[in-house]
């Protein structure tokens, strides 16, 4: 017996060693791992010895998924007090840029949220979804500092780092800074930064900082900018860009208090105790391209497994304790989100995903980071009211279009929410219903894709798709035009080109982008290859352009050919409808400067439909018809596809008029009147 | 007097006086068919030739509502909701001018001739007019401080990490001040009660009574104010939840009919609520005043109407002592 345990203690002695020497360089056994995790240092090594793992433990694959550029290795320590975070990190970058490197731009992202950052005058100047900064508060302040920054084989050069403002040349802005190096990296080498940092975290802005016992750590570490098309790809924060990141490997090491509940990107490795009361807790991230955490010591924990295509995910619900009993909404959406995107786009890949209820109150809700988004509910949140869904459905998609298909946000916001509200509208149609996707409580309804049309109609005139996320008119035009237009002009596109062709197309773009940084035209020409078809005259004016799209019915009416027999056959009592042969008139004019072929439909009373098309280039047409039949209405687009026209009421005209919509938001209408006047009444007098 | 007293006095006030709740329902309807007028013009513009305007009839899209509203032909929010305002202070105007004529009907053993409703109306126009101002200086002035007190308790109770506590905070507060401006109203019914009945020149001494009748009898009025308003909620709820549940969508006249018995319905608490007023008011606030004469020697005119038996069938208020007799 004691001979038999010795063995067993030298043979897990050998395992912990072993264990420990492969840690150092990349992340090995883990409960979680079903998969072969690569142990080998990295697919390839500099002469200094430096790389970038290829390690397989947070995915559903035996190989690496991505071009790996970064593995950033963190070590942080959070001040649940002060709200503080206090770090080292350790970034490889693989120069993959095919020339040499001379200097590395770094996101500081906490500094936007000081009272002379960029981000803070644009908020004040356009609003946001958070706050207006009417009166600044203290609590808002946040900071990134960095300690000091040491390139290694060169020495420190925290010295040789300044903030720069691309962008508009703020100098109180600190968002960007960089590092100038004493000697450049040369193509396909590797280098090596140790930075150390202290956070500030602000309450919650921008879906970044901490509220009450809550954080949310996005954002929160020096990230380095994009080698993209020739050059660094490293832009300010502002009050309506979101980010822009290589793809690489995390290593992130948390210490908290031992009563938080942790979520994190990508998997947990392990879990320990530390002698101070706090705890160190490891993840790991493959393939992904940042890593955002949060704790809270009230946080409620359901896990569950979702199989996927290439393997069991984790399902991780952080939940508050006053929304425990809305975890099973969070739950199905998930899981009937994850079913049509594997199904429609593409496999999921990572091995989990974290759905975090954020502190109530707080501006955390609805946000999406690799393999961990936020939701965003309240205590009260009728099943009727599909807030819950809409958020997660929404976030979730991003692991696909921003996660995956990791497109630039800061210059083209439409590529990632846009598309991603067009996929929000398929998913939840189809779970929740066309009509009803948003809402359907006491009679009341209101779908998706309503939803993104309005937010579009009301802007539609301000800015284009194609263009830099911080450049929009304002607050509004950027929510309107990035993703209610973009949802609006990708499923009006379904009707040109036909659903099933858009996707396909959907697919196709998804598949070949993934792990990628596509551009605007890697996706239009995606849709132009599937679909077979020249569409630049949709896109040169539905993305690239600002045109309005404006299509109405100017007249329909009817007249008896023998109309000027009329009173003589009355007399005689021989005018009868049935026999008297109509002139008939539709006209159709085009109120935008958005030119598209329609179609229009006009009926008869006779129950005649007859389908005309329309090229749209001229301000008007007219239509004429003769027939032993009066035209009874006409609609332009009779099978609604066309999700951008700005007024659909002028789509269509009935000659014989129908009071009954008027007279039934009259009564409403006068309902409420009469139900405050008398409440004034009441209490006045 | 007992509470049971005093809600079924004023309820068989409005009872025997239904014509007032007709009258006042019908201004309501036609002031509010005016405020309405510019939107259903609109409203008949864009939608009576549209095919999609049917998703409204059928169910209702939010979304078509949402067009409509963004349409530039319709324009703002505030081109509906002006006009709305703006009808609903001539409401309460009105409300203002007639409402003495009700007091003096409520009190009156008979039937009110038309031409004794309109001259308590035009006698007590003024004075109305006075205890509107004082009252809405009172009301505002304790409304404001419970509002911002209120705000300030549930914004403190924001930093807790219980949700559900600024919520329930929200609500307490929100029936605390309903409770106190109820109060408020009863003192300001009871000078409004006594000015008609007592045919009260002085306003001042109106008010200081219907101050300390209040405060001296809170508990049954109060709780006689309290189950009037809750009889309202019933009714709102009532008819709301008729109206979802047995109105077919495209019907128009049905949500009409539902909207308007609804709304004739919810005048019945308010009006019960100044029939309690005029009860207590014939019971308690015109006793000191008997009780007052034999202190003669006081050289206070004291109006002789309240107190002697009126000849009929001139006056407006009746001395009798009980408001349960049958008109004559």
């Amino acid at each position: 017996m004691t001979i038999r345990w010795k063995l067993i203690a030298v043979l897990a002695l050998v395992v912990v060693g072993v264990a420990a020497l492969v840690n150092r360089k990349t992340v090995t056994a883990a409960p979680q791992a079903t998969t072969p995790v690569k142990t080998k240092a990295s697919i390839s090594t500099s002469r200094a010895g430096l790389s970038i793992p290829d390690t397989t433990l947070a995915i559903n694959s035996p190989t690496p998924m991505s071009q790996r550029v970064v593995h950033y290795d963190i070590d942080a320590k959070y001040d649940t007090t002060k709200h503080t975070i206090d770090a080292t990190e350790v970034l490889t970058y693989h120069n993959l840029t095919g020339q040499a490197l001379d200097h590395f731009p770094f996101h500081l992202y906490q500094n936007a949220f000081q009272p002379n950052a960029t981000w803070v005058r644009e908020t004040k100047m356009q609003g946001s979804r958070d706050t207006g900064y009417e009166k600044w508060d203290p609590k808002q302040y946040g900071s990134e500092q960095i300690k000091s920054f040491e390139v290694v084989g060169q020495g420190d050069v925290t010295n040789n780092i300044q903030y720069v403002a691309p962008d508009d040349g703020n100098k109180d802005d600190k968002t960007v800074v960089d590092v100038k190096l004493r000697k450049p990296i040369p193509p396909n080498a590797f280098v090596q930064f140790k930075v150390a940092f202290h956070d500030q975290m602000p309450e919650t802005q921008a879906r970044s900082g901490w509220k009450r016992d809550f954080l949310l750590g996005g954002q929160w570490f020096p990230k380095v900018g994009v080698w993209w098309h020739g050059a660094w790809n490293c832009h300010q924060y502002h009050n309506t860009t979101e980010f822009f990141a290589d793809f690489g490997v995390y290593d992130v090491k948390l210490t908290v208090p031992q009563n938080e509940v942790i979520g994190a990107s990508g998997v947990e490795v392990s879990s320990a105790n530390n002698s101070d009361g706090t705890k160190t807790v490891t993840y790991h991230g493959d393939d992904i391209h940042d890593f955002a955490w949060t704790v809270s010591p009230r946080f409620k924990v359901k896990e569950t497994t979702y199989q996927s295509q290439m393997g069991p995910i984790k399902l991780r619900f952080l939940m508050q304790p006053a929304h425990w009993g809305q975890v099973d909404r969070h739950e199905k959406i998930t899981r009937e989100t994850l079913d049509r995107f594997e199904k429609w786009y593409g496999p999921y890949p990572y091995k989990t995903l974290t759905v975090v209820d954020p502190e109530p109150d707080s501006a955390a809700g609805g946000m999406e980071y690799p393999t961990f988004i936020t939701g965003d509910t309240s205590w009260f949140m009728p099943d009727g009211l599909h807030g819950v869904e809409l958020v997660v459905e929404h976030e979730f998609g991003h692991q696909y279009w921003y996660g995956m298909v990791a497109t630039n946000e800061f210059e083209d916001a439409w590529m990632d929410e846009g598309i991603n509200s067009y996929t929000e509208v398929k998913v939840l149609d189809s779970i929740l219903g066309k009509s009803t996707s948003m809402m359907n409580l006491l009679g009341a309804t209101f779908g998706e894709r309503e939803g993104q049309r309005d937010e579009y109609i009301t802007v539609a005139d301000k800015d284009p798709m194609a263009q830099n996320a911080y450049a929009y008119y304002n607050y509004n035009s950027y929510g309107g035009i990035t993703y209610g237009k973009t949802a609006s002009v990708l499923l009006t596109l379904e009707g040109i080109i036909g659903e099933e062709t858009m996707a396909t197309a959907m697919h196709t773009y998804f598949m070949k982008y993934r792990f990628t940084h596509p551009t605007k035209e890697d996706f239009l020409k995606t849709i132009e290859e599937v679909s077979g078809k020249d569409l630049r005259w949709y896109f040169s004016q539905a993305v690239y352009g600002s045109q309005v799209l404006d299509y109405q019915i100017l007249s329909a009416d009817s007249y008896p050919t023998n109309w000027f027999e009329e009173k003589k056959d009355q007399k005689k009592g021989k005018n009868k409808d049935k026999d008297n042969v109509y002139q008939s008139h539709v006209t159709v004019g085009r109120k935008g400067d958005f030119v598209m072929p329609i179609d229009i439909e006009v009926k008869f009373d006779n129950g005649e439909k007859v389908l005309e098309h329309w090229d749209g280039q001229s301000r008007w047409t007219r239509f004429s018809y003769v027939k032993k039949a009066k035209v009874v209405s006409a609609e332009i687009d009779p099978h609604h596809t066309v999700r951008i026209d700005r007024d659909n009421f002028n789509n269509s005209f009935v000659v014989e008029p129908n009071r009954k919509p008027t007279y039934k938001l009259s009564t409403y209408w006068l309902f409420f009147t009469q139900w405050v006047s008398q409440a004034i009444a009441w209490w006045a007098i | 007097m007992k509470n049971q007293g005093l809600l079924r006095n004023g309820f068989g006030m409005v009872m025997r006086n239904k014509r007032y709740l007709f009258w006042f329902w019908l201004l309501n309807l036609t002031l509010a068919e005016f405020a309405t007028a510019a939107f259903r013009r609109s409203a008949h513009a864009i939608l009576d030739h549209s095919l999609y305007a049917d998703r409204l009839v059928h169910g209702f899209d939010a979304g078509v509502l949402f067009d409509l509203l963004a349409k530039l032909d319709v324009g703002q929010m505030n081109s509906m909701t002006m006009p709305a305002g703006y009808f609903a202070f001539l409401f309460f105007l009105f409300t203002a001018i007639f409402l003495p004529g009700v007091f003096a009907g409520y009190a009156s053993t008979y039937r009110l001739p038309r031409e004794d409703f309109f001259r308590a109306c035009g006698r007590n126009l003024w004075r109305f007019i006075r205890i509107v101002i004082i009252a809405g200086i009172v009301m505002g002035i304790f409304a404001g401080a419970l509002f911002a007190a209120n705000g300030a308790i549930v914004k403190k109770a924001t930093e807790s990490t219980n949700e559900v506590l600024p919520f329930g905070l929200r609500i307490t507060g929100l029936a605390t001040i309903f409770l106190i401006i109820t109060t408020l109203r009863i003192w300001f019914d009871l000078a409004e009660a006594d000015t008609v009945l007592n045919d009260a020149h002085a306003v001042r001494k109106s008010i200081a009574s219907g101050f300390r009748h209040t405060f001296r009898s809170v508990g049954r009025l109060l709780s006689s104010y309290v189950l009037s308003t809750l009889v309202a909620a019933i009714f709102l709820l009532g008819g709301l939840w008729i109206w979802m549940k047995f109105v077919a969508p495209e019907s128009i006249i049905g949500a009409f009919m539902i909207a308007q018995i609804t709304l004739f319905l919810l005048l019945i608490p308010r009006f019960w609520q100044r029939g309690i007023a005029v009860s207590y008011s014939q019971q308690r606030m015109l006793i000191p005043v008997v009780a007052m004469q034999p202190a003669e020697a006081i050289p206070v005119a004291v109006p002789p109407a309240p107190v002697a038996p009126a000849p009929e069938p001139v006056p407006a208020v009746s001395g009798s002592p009980s408001p349960l007799e049958e008109p004559h």
